[in-house]
């Protein structure tokens, strides 16, 4: 996955985990270096100059000694006195106390002479030196502990596992912090493109004041633009169906009215039947148009099963007063799902596809509507009896005014499409093809719930 | 107010006066007289001064909308309403039976039948009274000859409609009705596709006798035959 969640967290953590690779390695270099200057140092010299300092001034000698010592980086040396404190009073690390009290049985043999070179005895990194009055001293050199003292600390491993793990868990929330917004941002994005007008994000990433906010704030002015367009334009869709439809009214009276004073002519029937279909013709376009703009109702939970009952019945019913030869529609189901839509759609969507089947049957023909589910998927078969259609024709079928050659010049041009519109607006696709027997079989597919 | 011999009062509320003019010559041989007035205040003034068998409203009109000269309409009368609407407007059509019309018919429509429509719903308002002259069940009574129904002794304002629909129930009580048979009662008319006038219509009556303290009676649905009427307990 190559989430933008993703990859600001493994960047992140990238660095973060290069960089405390690279302290590591730094602070093993420099406790490196400690070691090699503290192997190559000349202790001899060094414990020479105390003794020679302890011998001449006793302990104060050795006090002046080791101030005026001239520093080293890597090299610290302390000189514990017999209570094992450093005689500069400097904190001693808890390695060399534990050295220091398991070399104790080092000491001196009582009765050794003072000045005697042998009151020398070098025990690495210990040495002691015995003052006049009898006073045992240890010098001990040591490298100078670096922070962090990777190279001594046995529980290095252990804290680059915790590093690794806190800042893991540190760059995930950092990159959360950015990519939480950009989603929201993206779901809302999504919804407006599905219709959901009414869809914000003022009150959740607009409130950031930084760039994403700025961000949310113009989605939400471009969503007020768009809710307002697709306001003005169902409003101006009503208004061309109320002045389109207004003459078309008066025609028909006026007609009547002609066919009172001259008698049944059937250039009157003509024009009552034209005019009929510009009517129909009127609504098919307001119904289309208003399937792509904005849903005002909610969806419900739709048996599948009971809505087509009630459609193949109206439908029977039309055929029947239209006076189609004997074409009726006969349902059978192989499932019940529900789910959840908008049931006017779905009406007129299986409507259309049914009008449409009749329409194309034989005189007598059956047109089959079966209805089955595949797992999460109801199916809604349609097949009727016709001559089926032109395979280069199939993809176009559901365009709005596509007329295949050989359609019958009585449908509006829109009732597939308005079938499609519909079906896409309850979240399912409808697709068509000839079937084996020769009709053109129909198939809607619907997510169930 | 007999159609044969006598003229019948008709209001029309359209702004289209050109229609209006066309249709007032058109109505005019089958003894409908017609009254048009351009707008809802008019008409609703128009009706309160003059007496009027039946109303055509329109349910697009400028000023106060048809639903809501609808509403006013059926704050103080019973009289039959026909509501205008636009085809394919679902939501418009239902919302006018919602709130009391008695009948719809899409515009453009056919005069012939909305000449149909109007003598359909006139005849019902003639038939002649049944034998009996009183219904009832449980609480609910019905008197058809004064047109006069109550719920547990306290009157009950129907419109011509529901009055109608309710009888069709009462006189078979716990039997089903279809809906074809109460569009053919109640309507005057046979009942089309997608036809939901009737369903609205019983949604109304169970909300007025729900209102009215009756729950034991209940209209119920049987699905794709029709209604009946449960006796209570």
């Amino acid at each position: 996955m190559r989430s933008l969640l993703i990859r600001i967290f493994l960047s992140f953590w990238l660095i973060i985990a290069i960089t405390i690779g690279i302290a590591a390695v730094a602070g093993f270099y420099y406790s490196e270096r400690s070691r090699v200057a503290f192997e190559n140092f000349e202790h001899g010299d060094t414990i020479l100059e105390a003794s020679v300092a302890l011998d001449k001034n006793g302990r104060d000698g050795l006090v002046q000694w080791l101030k005026n010592l001239p520093g080293t980086r890597n090299i610290t040396i302390y000189v514990l006195d017999e209570k094992r404190r450093d005689i500069l009073g400097r904190r001693i690390p808890g390695y060399i106390a534990r050295m220091v009290s398991r070399h104790r049985h080092h000491l001196p043999p009582p009765g050794m002479r003072p000045h005697d070179p042998r009151n020398l005895r070098r025990a690495r990194p210990l040495s002691q030196l015995v003052s006049a009055d009898g006073q045992v001293y240890t010098l001990i050199v040591s490298p100078t502990p670096h922070p962090p003292y990777w190279g001594h600390v046995p529980v290095s491993s252990l804290l680059f596992v915790v590093a690794l793990i806190v800042s893991g868990i540190v760059s995930y929330l950092l990159a959360r912090a950015i990519a939480n917004p950009i989603r929201k941002l993206r779901d809302a994005t999504v919804s407006l493109a599905d219709g959901k007008l009414d869809v914000r994000v003022g009150t959740s990433v607009g409130k950031r004041r930084d760039e994403l906010g700025m961000l949310a704030r113009d989605f939400d002015s471009m969503a007020d633009k768009l809710a307002r367009a697709a306001a003005q334009q169902t409003e101006l869709s009503q208004n061309i169906s109320h002045e389109l439809r207004s003459p078309l009214a008066r025609m028909r009276v006026a007609l009547e009215l002609a066919k009172r004073k001259a008698g049944d002519l059937s250039e009157f029937d003509r024009i009552n039947a034209e005019a009929e279909r510009l009517d129909k013709l009127i609504g098919q376009i307001l119904h289309y148009t208003r399937l792509d703009s904005n849903p005002q109702k909610e969806p419900v939970q739709i048996n599948v099963g009971d809505l087509i009952t009630e459609v193949v019945d109206n439908v029977n019913y039309e055929c029947k007063s239209d006076g189609i030869d004997g074409v009726s529609v006969e349902a059978s189901f192989d499932a019940s799902p529900t789910m959840h839509g908008y049931p006017d759609a779905l009406i007129s969507a299986v409507e259309n596809i049914l009008r449409n089947a009749v329409r194309h049957s034989p005189p007598n023909g059956a047109v089959n509507i079966r209805l089955s589910q595949e797992g999460a998927t109801a199916k809604i078969e349609i097949l009727d009896q016709g001559k089926g259609v032109d395979d280069a024709d199939l993809p176009r079928l559901f365009e709005p005014f596509y007329r295949t050659k050989e359609a019958p010049d009585t449908g509006t041009g829109l009732g597939l499409a308005i079938a499609a519109r519909a079906i896409r607006l309850n979240g399912g696709k409808v697709t068509a093809e000839n079937s084996d027997e020769g009709g053109l079989r129909v198939l809607i597919k619907l997510p169930v719930s | 107010m007999n159609m044969d011999h006598h003229t019948t009062n008709v209001i029309l509320i359209d702004d289209d006066r050109e229609l209006g003019v066309m249709l007032t010559d058109f109505l005019r041989p089958d003894r409908l007289e017609l009254t048009v007035c351009g707008s809802g205040e008019d008409g609703l003034e128009c009706l309160a001064s003059g007496n009027f068998d039946l109303v055509i409203l329109d349910i697009m009109l400028p000023g106060i909308s048809g639903l809501d000269a609808l509403k006013q309409i059926r704050r103080t009368s019973d009289v039959p309403v026909i509501m205008l609407t636009a085809r394919g407007d679902d939501m418009d059509r239902i919302i006018g039976l919602e709130f009391g019309a008695d009948d719809y018919l899409a515009k453009p429509f056919n005069p012939r039948e909305l000449v149909a429509r109007i003598k359909a719903i006139l005849r019902r308002s003639q038939r002649e009274a049944p034998e009996s002259d009183r219904l009832k069940l449980g609480e609910i009574e019905l008197q058809p000859r004064t047109r006069r129904a109550s719920v547990g002794g306290d009157a009950l304002r129907l419109t011509g409609t529901e009055f109608e629909i309710l009888r069709c129930l009462l006189e078979t009580p716990g039997e089903v009705v279809s809906k074809e048979q109460l569009s053919e009662r109640a309507l005057g008319r046979r009942l089309l596709p997608y036809d939901r006038s009737i369903d609205t219509h019983i949604s109304n009556l169970r909300g007025k006798l729900e209102q009215a303290g009756n729950h034991k009676e209940s209209i119920q649905n049987q699905r794709g035959v029709g209604y009946l009427l449960i006796p209570g307990e």
